[in-house]
């Protein structure tokens, strides 16, 4: 599960092209959009495609999306979840 | 105003519409037609918040006409989309009816779908728009619409009166992310989504510039088509005659993510792109453009 975390935090930096921010700063807990990383809806629809490509998981609707979304911590066990379907 | 004084608004407002549905049904899309002249007229002559809707618009697309030309321009505005109504109502309510429409575009539409990437279809008020939603269920994909709950009270409206099932699925507004992750869903299924792409109802936006001043313009389109690589085609219909209408594929461009702090200037490009499409569709037709309200300050 550790090993997923890192992977989504670098892709999360990288791919939605964060600045001033390095992978192993992002907080597990800390929620991903506003007052946490601040990405905004936007990146919603990108973060959805990236996980796709990286992880091969669907993110099919918004209560999917809000459960998965939260944290890191979140994404990981949504991930998670999905593989072992 | 209160809910009290509402009532009997509404209650005009259905009984107006009911009218209309029994003159339909009796005489027919001309004995509609013919009764919507003087109900126009009428309604000209006694309410002003009509003028004021209509002319943040017409000022701007008819600078150089006088207050009796704008009179005589609201008139034609509101007739045609009484007009459209109209139709909305016989095609719903009259078993048979049918309107003549052509698709320009059509075969480059198909082949955008074909590609599997899915597709961004841009749209507005403008013309007999909800036509356009009854033509674009040819395709082998599912049609999905991205529209805020307001609005799909009217599209439901649209199709009960058919007493047919919508031929498409409504991804609502409402709820997380606006409906941003359906419909990244439907375009990664390789599915068609339709964006309204002139009102701005929250979420992201851009400004730019329409009939000379900045509007803000919604713009989660562009940004969905950019995250999936889906093409954006912008359609807009028009009434052109009595049963006659017209759908054109006005322009096709596939939106590029660039830099994260570059994101806005992209966004207002493409935006940019759907309202040179805009001005020159009510440039040619000035009279079929459906948004009453200062659309400048949405």
């Amino acid at each position: 599960m550790q090993e997923l975390k890192e992977q989504i935090k670098e892709m999360v930096v990288r791919d939605l092209k964060l600045q001033g921010i390095e992978p192993s700063e992002i907080d597990d807990n800390a929620p991903l959009f506003e007052e946490g990383l601040g990405l905004d809806s936007l990146d919603a629809v990108e973060l959805v495609v990236l996980v796709q490509k990286h992880f091969d998981v669907q993110i099919e609707d918004m209560d999917e999306g809000q459960a998965a979304f939260k944290s890191i911590n979140t994404l990981a066990e949504f991930i998670t979840a999905s593989r072992s379907k | 105003m209160s809910s009290n004084r509402r009532a009997p608004l509404r209650f005009l407002e259905a009984l107006g519409h009911n009218i209309f549905y029994a003159i339909l049904l009796i005489f027919g899309q001309i004995g509609a037609y013919l009764l919507l002249k003087p109900v126009i007229f009428t309604y000209l002559l006694f309410s002003r918040k009509i003028h004021r809707n209509v002319a943040y618009y017409m000022e701007r697309r008819f600078p150089e006409h006088g207050p009796v030309q704008l009179w005589l321009d609201t008139y034609r505005l509101v007739h045609s989309f009484g007009q459209v109504l109209v139709d909305r109502g016989w095609l719903g309510l009259r078993r048979g009816a049918c309107l003549d429409g052509e698709l320009i575009g059509n075969d480059e539409l198909h082949e955008l779908v074909g590609k599997g990437k899915g597709l961004v279809l841009l749209v507005a008020h403008v013309g007999n728009w909800q036509t356009a939603f009854a033509h674009i269920c040819g395709f082998k994909v599912s049609v999905n619409s991205l529209m805020h709950y307001e609005q799909e009270a009217v599209a439901k409206h649209y199709f009960d009166l058919r007493k047919e099932p919508m031929p498409f699925n409504i991804i609502n507004t409402d709820g997380f992310m606006g409906g941003m992750i359906e419909s990244t869903a439907a375009l990664q299924r390789g599915e068609v989504v339709t964006i309204m792409g002139d009102r701005y109802a929250g979420g992201p936006s851009a400004e730019v510039t329409f009939l000379g001043d900045k509007v803000r313009f919604p713009s989660a389109a562009y940004s969905l088509a950019a995250a999936t690589g889906a093409p954006v085609a912008i359609m807009l219909a028009a009434k052109t005659g009595r049963r006659n209408y017209t759908m054109r594929l006005w322009d096709v461009f596939y939106p590029e993510t660039g830099d994260r702090q570059n994101r806005q200037e992209d966004v207002v490009r493409w935006t940019g792109r759907f309202v040179k499409s805009l001005e020159e569709y009510v440039m040619e037709y000035p009279y079929q453009w459906y948004n009453f309200f200062d659309f400048w300050r949405q």
